[in-house]
């Protein structure tokens, strides 16, 4: 019996209320770490270390070594789901005086559930139109892709595009369906791209506005303003081994650059990552209203046609803040504006764990509100 | 049946103190300076009424609501008055603070004379300041030094001060009325010449009079401080213009605005002291605004008795009364006494209740909209709660210990409101009456609450050392109240944190991005969740949460306050920097009491066998 002995052990150590106060400490203890980090490294970044990360690793001044210094919220987190779960069952008393506690437990697990979905299924994109366009797209601010079209015919794009993950890991891509491979000779998340002097010597982009560019690697920025400049050196190749050109391709960069075979002409560029949505959005007006007299912003919103021949909706609607649309298992919110008030940013979130949140505080709140409600005539019964 | 004679004259005196200053005037004066003071303008988006610009401005020139000097001290509508149409003798009003000793050296001037300097003292080195002024402005916010922050802030208030001085005529143009008439007796002639086929000498010079008059207006209309001039009947509602802009208006071949000749006339009567001619002007512009504006009438005028009760000022007196009177009441152990005392307390908690409500229908939002009123709220949670809880136990800790929050929460409001308008217009994304309702006022009561059980626990701690003999009962009580109200603060910070992500939902599609004020907000609701469990599991018995709801405070304040200052650093300068230091001094304090409630009880004594 001692495997149960110590399953048993191990039950009641993982159950305990020790472990739910220690979690709870080292969560603390995280959160304030995070938020001074964030001074340094910007939300996203301090989150992905700190919270959404199971060790926090430290690296000292000049060195690569990875050393853990301090568990992550991923780890603290899913010990004190897995501490609430067990001792739920375990310990707490199944009684109408507990009902309380175990709602409320149960409405926390959802919410770290709720977390973890987030972090792992949530898709951050935005979409930018100008007033009059129309748009079935929205963009990835943090990702990349390179991005090959066939613009043989003028009505018609057909566009391949390869995920900078691809770009970052493979060295050679086949591409399904497409004549030619992609080599990708080197890949940048972020640099310098300047005119080339003769100091820098010969570039091995063979064509395109690539050949007179000099590249010098910089660190990725993670500041919430900031915005990277990603560089790929690729060449396509021929089923024959025949190379198309080496083209060095940036967001950076705004010309199209392009080659032809076997009697197509494809573009190539290196874009943000876009996300095709079966339904479109025309910008019909935006507003940015101040209060008379100043700047204050007192209202941003952007008036859309929302098409979707799926479900045959074509209607208007208003995005203002505070009242985003939500379609298609996308949310789109008003997020900036530009051009003199002529373009409207909207952000797009799938979050298919949106709602968990909404439930798991209403269960939280009657939880609270039962046990502490018991709690309070218990009190007023002896006061009185 | 006996009547407790000490706590009715206690609750009608503090009533009456609070009242007093609604029943008094100021210093006398010919003219009408509270009926000027009333009349509505629109400065920052919304309509308010002189004597609230006035207190504003004077406070973010001098860090006062009034100028005080040769032993007479006069209110902001009458420095504002000054500066508008006696430009000359305002310049040698006192009217800027500066403590900065090197601002003060590139002035020249001297520290030992005090801290308040008139325009006049300036003006000579005014070209230097502009010039340091941008020389800092262009770093970023973090690298500047205490010079560049404190030359800033001159330049600032120098701009303002010079904006108000040409509002509503161009300082140094002598009488506003003659200015007006010659205005409109150019016009006419002026427009013939313009459209004279052949301009003689004459229509040349009377079109050059008109053209420099026409740029001293648009002068006027590029920097004024404030749009005085109200829209006329028919006219949309936000269609309010600056004395500048309404002056140009027959030039363009709309009808002179009324309101500009009554400021003229009022400026004329202002400059030459005559006091009924002004007291007429008003009279008659009163009643023309009554008929045309009467709805922002009202709200100006209700805004003004707000400004002159003051009833923030008078809930900080009102509560250390009450504070007095709980300590006189454990001294004395007198019963009468601990009633007056909380007669005392509740005359506060009505005064600070009338102020929230004034304030809540002028701005016609929720009672939160920013730190200021927050800090008012906080204050008022607490007293309410502790009332509540003094109900329970009568012991008068609760009394005592919402009356101190009642009274520090007004004091940090009182210093937040130097900052400006306290009911400034909500920004595009604040601009949801229902969050405010909702997620604000549930997690500022989660701070009233929390703020509560940490002044109790101090009690207790305070209490293990000075008692003389051991009074279970009550150290009971106190331990009963804390733990009730953690439960409480959890529960409330814990709603209002997630009602907050839901927002964040609503508003940017994330329901939690792990923000710093998000993250305050969660360690409040982690501390009171270890609290609670530590108890419940035996960890932490009295003393143990005694010490966890001081801590409770710590939490708090780093999250109400702290956030605010993440990555300022220890190069900035300016009020949150002094705010840093008390926040610090707070936190130590605390600290040191945790310290103390760890001591054995009376440890300072010698313990007699």
């Amino acid at each position: 019996m001692r495997r149960t002995d110590a399953l048993g052990r191990f039950a009641d150590a993982l159950s305990s209320l020790k472990l739910t106060l220690a979690c709870l400490a080292l969560l603390m203890v995280l959160v304030v770490a995070c938020t001074l980090a964030q001074v340094q490294l910007g939300t996203h970044l301090a989150v992905e270390r700190y919270i959404r990360a199971l060790i926090v690793w430290w690296t000292p001044e000049g060195s690569t070594m990875r050393i853990p210094v301090f568990p992550g919220g991923g780890l603290v987190g899913g010990l004190l789901l897995a501490n609430i779960g067990l001792a739920q069952f375990l310990r707490l008393e199944r009684s109408w005086r507990k009902a309380g506690l175990w709602v409320t437990h149960i409405g926390l697990a959802l919410l770290f559930v709720g977390e973890f979905t987030t972090a792992l299924m949530q898709v951050e994109s935005s979409m930018a139109i100008e007033e009059g366009q129309t748009k079935n797209y929205s963009e990835d601010y943090r990702r990349m892709e390179v991005a090959l079209t066939d613009v043989t015919d003028p009505g018609f794009d057909n566009v391949y595009a390869v995920p900078d993950s691809l770009l970052k890991t493979r060295r050679e891509l086949p591409l399904s369906g497409l004549p030619f491979k992609l080599v990708v000779r080197a890949y940048h998340d972020n640099a310098q791209i300047r005119m080339r002097t003769p100091a820098d010597g010969p570039s091995e982009v063979t064509s395109g506005m690539g050949a007179n560019i000099a590249v010098s690697p910089l660190p990725l920025v993670t500041q919430d303003n900031e915005q990277n400049t990603a560089v790929a050196i690729v060449e396509p190749v021929a089923r024959d081994g025949a190379g198309l050109g080496v083209f060095l391709v940036s967001n950076g960069l705004g010309a199209p650059q392009g080659f032809s075979h076997e009697g197509r002409r494809w573009a190539l560029s290196l874009r943000q990552r876009r996300y095709q949505h079966p339904f479109s959005l025309t910008l019909k007006d935006f507003r940015h209203d101040v209060y008379p007299g100043t700047e204050i912003p007192k209202n941003f919103s952007s008036l859309v046609r929302l098409k979707d021949p799926a479900t045959g909706d074509d209607r208007d609607v208003l995005i203002y803040m505070n009242s985003p649309l939500r379609h298609g298992g996308l949310t789109f919110y008003q997020a900036s504006f530009g051009k003199n008030d002529t373009l409207s940013v909207l952000q797009v979130v799938r979050n298919p764990s949106w709602t968990l949140p909404y439930v798991s505080c209403t269960l939280v709140a009657l939880g609270l509100l039962w046990h502490f409600g018991l709690m309070l005539r218990k009190t007023m019964v002896k006061v009185l | 049946m006996k009547i407790p004679r000490l706590q009715n004259a206690v609750f009608l005196g503090a009533l009456a103190l609070a009242a007093w200053p609604l029943l008094t005037s100021g210093p006398k004066s010919a003219f009408n300076l509270e009926g000027f003071g009333r009349l509505p303008l629109l400065d920052g988006g919304r309509v308010k009424p002189i004597d609230s610009f006035a207190r504003n401005s004077l406070l973010s020139v001098r860090s006062k609501q009034n100028v005080s000097m040769d032993g007479q001290r006069l209110s902001a509508v009458r420095w504002l008055l000054d500066a508008s149409f006696k430009p000359e003798a305002a310049d040698t009003y006192p009217s800027f603070v500066i403590d900065d000793p090197e601002v003060l050296g590139l002035l020249g001037l001297e520290q030992s004379k005090g801290r308040y300097f008139a325009y006049w003292q300036i003006e000579p080195k005014r070209e230097d300041v502009q010039k340091q002024a941008a020389n800092a402005d262009v770093k970023p916010s973090g690298g500047r030094s205490r010079f560049d922050e404190a030359v800033l802030a001159l330049e600032r208030r120098l701009t303002l001060y010079e904006r108000i001085k040409n509002t509503f005529m161009l300082s140094g143009s002598g009488d506003p009325s003659r200015e007006l008439a010659a205005f409109a007796d150019l016009l006419p002639g002026a427009t013939r010449s313009m459209h004279a086929a052949k301009p003689s000498k004459k229509d040349q010079e009377t079109i050059k009079a008109l053209t420099e008059m026409l740029q001293r207006y648009n002068f006027m209309a590029q920097i004024s401080a404030f749009k005085a001039i109200p829209p006329q009947l028919g006219e949309p509602a936000e269609a309010w213009a600056n004395t500048g802009e309404a002056l140009v208006r027959p030039a363009r071949g709309l009808g002179a605005h009324p309101a500009v000749a009554s400021f003229a006339q009022m400026g004329s009567a202002y400059r030459s002291g005559d006091g009924s001619a002004f007291n007429a002007a008003l009279a008659a512009y009163a009643q023309w605004l009554a008929e045309n504006r009467p709805t922002e009438v009202r709200m100006a005028h209700v805004e003004a008795l707000f400004n002159k009760s003051q009833p923030f000022i008078s809930g900080i007196a009102l509560y250390i009364i009450a504070l007095l009177l709980v300590f006189a009441a454990w001294a004395l152990g007198r019963e009468d006494v601990a009633a007056a005392a909380r007669a005392a307390a509740w005359a506060a908690f009505i005064v600070h209740t009338l102020g929230l409500i004034a304030r809540t229908a002028l701005q016609g939002r929720p009672p939160v909209t920013n730190l200021y009123s927050s800090a008012v709220f906080v204050g008022w949670g607490s007293v309410l709660l502790g009332m509540i809880a003094e109900r329970i136990h009568r012991k008068g800790f609760a009394v005592a210990g919402s009356s101190a929050i009642g009274f520090t929460t007004l004091v940090i409001a009182h210093h937040l409101s130097a900052s400006g308008d306290t009911m400034e217009m909500m920004r595009a994304v604040l601009d949801s009456n229902f969050w405010l309702a909702t997620h604000v006022i549930t997690i500022t009561i989660g701070y009233s609450s929390t703020y509560l059980a940490g002044m109790l626990a101090i009690a207790w701690v305070i209490r293990r050392h000075l008692l003389l003999k051991p009074d279970s009962e009550s150290t009971k009580a106190l331990s009963s109240l804390t733990y009730g109200i953690v439960a409480f603060s959890l529960l409330f910070s814990f709603i209002g944190t997630v009602l907050g992500g839901i927002w964040a939902d609503q508003s940017w599609g994330r329901f939690w991005g792990w923000d710093p004020k998000e993250n305050g907000a969660l360690l409040i609701v982690l501390w009171h969740a270890i609290i609670l469990h530590a108890r419940w599991g035996g960890y932490a018995r009295e003393r143990g949460i005694m010490l966890m709801a001081i801590f409770g405070n710590i939490i708090v304040s780093l999250s109400w306050f702290g956030v605010n200052m993440l990555g300022i650093g220890l190069h900035s300068y300016g009020f949150m920097d002094k705010a840093f230091w008390w926040l610090t001094a707070f936190v130590a304090s605390q600290l040191l009491l945790m310290l103390l409630g760890t001591l054995p009880p009376r440890f300072w004594t010698q313990r007699e066998a």
